[in-house]
């Protein structure tokens, strides 16, 4: 264990969720760059329930789990009663890109991004795997242009008939109507909806759902497609949650998605199906014309790359302050971490 | 032709795209509307250069330039009557000279140089060559008539293809009807087992389409004319600058099971696996949850690694 401590060298901190604490560090033997994220403890209750739910849920699925369209876990280890995580190093991940207003999103890049999202993700559907939360934040992309679905703290195997799941899943804005109607028993249709809004969103540049509540979520959904009703949707009444909305009138999606083809239209079409059951799956949508058809999915590095990562890039030669600050130091500016 | 302006209304294809240029024999442009209302009567004078013209005269001007327009005009006119044929000529010289006057008096007249003396030249000519004249207008010329024999050529070449295919047909049937004949005879006087001349026969028939399949028909690769299909000056194009990758193909992902293949969706509800579990409730199916889920997971996870032995553990 010991050993394992020494083995990464911490070069920067680089972000802080409600779980974890993420770094970004080198590996001392193979040089590679890595993420390394520090499970927190908590409060001295959840600490004595011993290791953090999350992390175990990303250590037990991620083992086994292995794609290029998947975060990969390179290494887990323990210092005291703290459990740290290793993963790919990724520059960045949707949300930045979609936010980065200097960054411009052909259809041929969008094209690439939910074409490695389908492909992770029907990997991770065929070996009975659920993300339940895929979100843009979620989906990291490296300096090559390559995605992978990442955050498998909510990730649970699905398929059992006896075992009842929460509905408090998926960030509300890509939360599933059947699961706002607190479905119990699910499937991969929720992961669906979600990449439905993930593509929504790489067009509008906005998320196409901002729901306030779970109710505004609601509205927002119906507000666009219109009322679900027990043709369109069969057994919608007997969802727990189910509750009758004031009536709206469905607005067509290609005057919402104004600069989008007829083939990515139907793309659109068939992910954001409210009745889960008619919602298409990974192999289904990977099969639509929309993927097969011109312009082809933008080659990785050639996919855009937030501003401030460009600047970056040309940075990574050292500039001449930073050596001169560096020898005066007398040493590396990176410093070594201890978990 | 974008930025075309009508001489008379200064309208132009900027401000009213669907406004169209007229011409006239004289070469003077017009838009639509203006020829509309300045010849309602059927006749007037041409604005520019006050030439009478009639209405019935006027077309959608084609070229850019209405100067071509107006040749166009005056070289039909004038090759009416100057409609002589090189067979009419004794000599390549003569011919060639011919020309020659023809296309001065039409440059002559597009350009209104000498427009009387030219006009009185053509004048002259058509009463010298009154009956010549006639004559040729019925004749066709040795271009024409190569034209049509190659035609007659063609229509020769369609029936002998025809003629082919037809016994080719008819042949067919032929050994189809020797072959069943066969197979009836051998049924009737051989000792053999009726069941395996029926599949010899077959299997003699299959081999047969299958030689028919490879013979590949020959790839047209002309047209009738002579003119090769395709692109053969593609290389005056240049190449599309593409910078992105391959087309998408979908490959279904495949798993090492190490266990016998398990039944697919298609075979849980064929193979009846779903009478053996309990059917989702209304509940579960709105929810998106479907018993054919459960099943297939429970067969999966039943077959998956049955074939897993101590031997095959790498460490």
């Amino acid at each position: 264990m010991e050993n394992k401590l020494k083995k990464y060298e911490k070069i920067e901190f680089l972000g802080e969720g409600q779980f974890a604490t993420v770094y970004k560090a080198r590996d001392v033997d193979t040089d590679n760059i890595v993420a390394v994220k520090k499970i927190k403890l908590g409060s001295r209750q959840e600490a004595q329930d011993g290791i953090n739910r999350t992390a175990l849920r990303e250590i037990k699925l991620l083992q086994e789990l292995h794609h290029d369209n998947i975060i990969g876990l390179l290494d887990v280890f323990g210092h005291m009663s703290n459990v740290s995580l290793v993963f790919d190093f990724m520059d960045t991940d949707l949300e930045v890109i979609i936010k980065d207003n200097s960054i411009i999103l052909t259809t041929a890049n969008i094209k690439s991004y939910i074409l490695q999202t389908l492909q992770g993700l029907e990997y991770l559907h065929l070996n009975w795997v659920l993300h339940r939360d895929l979100k843009p934040n979620n989906l990291l992309v490296n300096s090559n242009g390559v995605l992978k679905v990442g955050d498998f703290g909510l990730a649970k195997l699905y398929g059992s008939p006896n075992r009842v799941n929460t509905h408090q899943v998926v960030t509300r804005w890509y939360r599933a109507p059947e699961l706002l109607y607190g479905a119990k028993q699910y499937s991969t249709c929720i992961d669906m909806w979600a990449v439905g809004c993930i593509l929504a969103e790489l067009l509008l540049r906005l998320p196409i759902f901002p729901g306030e509540s779970d109710l505004d979520q609601l509205t927002k959904i119906f507000g666009v497609f219109g009322n679900p009703t027990e043709e369109t949707w069969p057994g919608l009444k007997s969802l727990s949650d189910y509750i009758e909305f004031k009536p709206f009138t469905p607005i067509p999606l290609k005057n919402i998605f104004t600069a989008a083809g007829d083939d990515l239209l139907d793309l659109i079409e068939a992910l954001l199906v409210m009745n889960p059951i008619k919602r298409k799956n990974c192999t289904a949508c990977l099969q639509m014309p929309f993927f097969s058809n011109k312009p082809a999915p933008t080659v990785g590095d050639k996919l855009p790359l937030p501003h401030s990562l460009r600047t970056m890039r040309d940075l990574d030669k050292p500039s001449l302050k930073r050596k001169l600050l560096d020898t005066a130091e007398g040493g590396t500016l990176s410093k070594r971490l201890f978990f | 032709m974008e930025d075309f302006v009508c001489p008379r209304c200064r309208t132009s294809k900027f401000q009213n795209p669907s406004m169209k240029m007229m011409v006239n024999v004289c070469g003077h442009g017009l838009c639509e509307s203006c020829v509309d209302l300045l010849f309602l009567k059927g006749s007037g004078s041409c604005p520019e250069c006050r030439i009478p013209l009639r209405r019935n005269n006027f077309r959608v001007q084609l070229f850019e330039d209405a100067g071509v327009e107006k040749e166009v005009d005056i070289r039909k006119r004038v090759l009416r009557d100057f409609n002589k044929k090189e067979e009419d000529f004794t000599s390549l010289q003569d011919y060639n000279d011919y020309l020659e006057e023809v296309e001065t008096i039409i440059y002559n007249l597009t350009n209104d140089i000498d427009v009387l003396n030219t006009n009185k030249r053509i004048d002259q000519y058509k009463r010298d060559n009154k009956e010549q004249i006639l004559k040729s207008k019925g004749k066709l010329g040795r271009e024409e008539y190569e034209l049509e024999e190659l035609l007659e050529l063609e229509k020769q070449r369609e029936e002998e293809r025809k003629k082919v295919i037809k016994i080719e047909e008819v042949e067919i049937k032929k050994k189809k009807i020797r072959e069943k004949e066969a197979l009836i005879d051998e049924l009737m006087f051989s000792n053999a087992d009726a069941k395996n001349i029926v599949d010899t026969f077959a299997q003699q028939a299959q081999q047969a389409k299958e030689e028919e399949s490879k013979k590949v028909p020959q790839k047209v690769s002309q047209f009738s004319t002579g003119i090769q299909f395709g692109r053969q000056n593609q290389s005056t194009f240049l190449p599309v600058p593409t910078d992105d990758g391959p087309l998408y193909k979908y490959i279904p992902p495949e798993f090492p099971t190490d266990g016998p293949r398990p039944p697919n969706e298609i075979d849980v509800i064929e193979k009846n696996f779903l009478n053996h579990v309990r059917s989702e409730t209304e509940q579960e199916r709105a929810g998106g949850f479907k018993s054919n889920i459960a099943c297939l997971r429970a067969l999966q996870d039943a077959m998956m690694g049955l074939f897993h032995s101590k031997k095959s553990v790498v460490l």
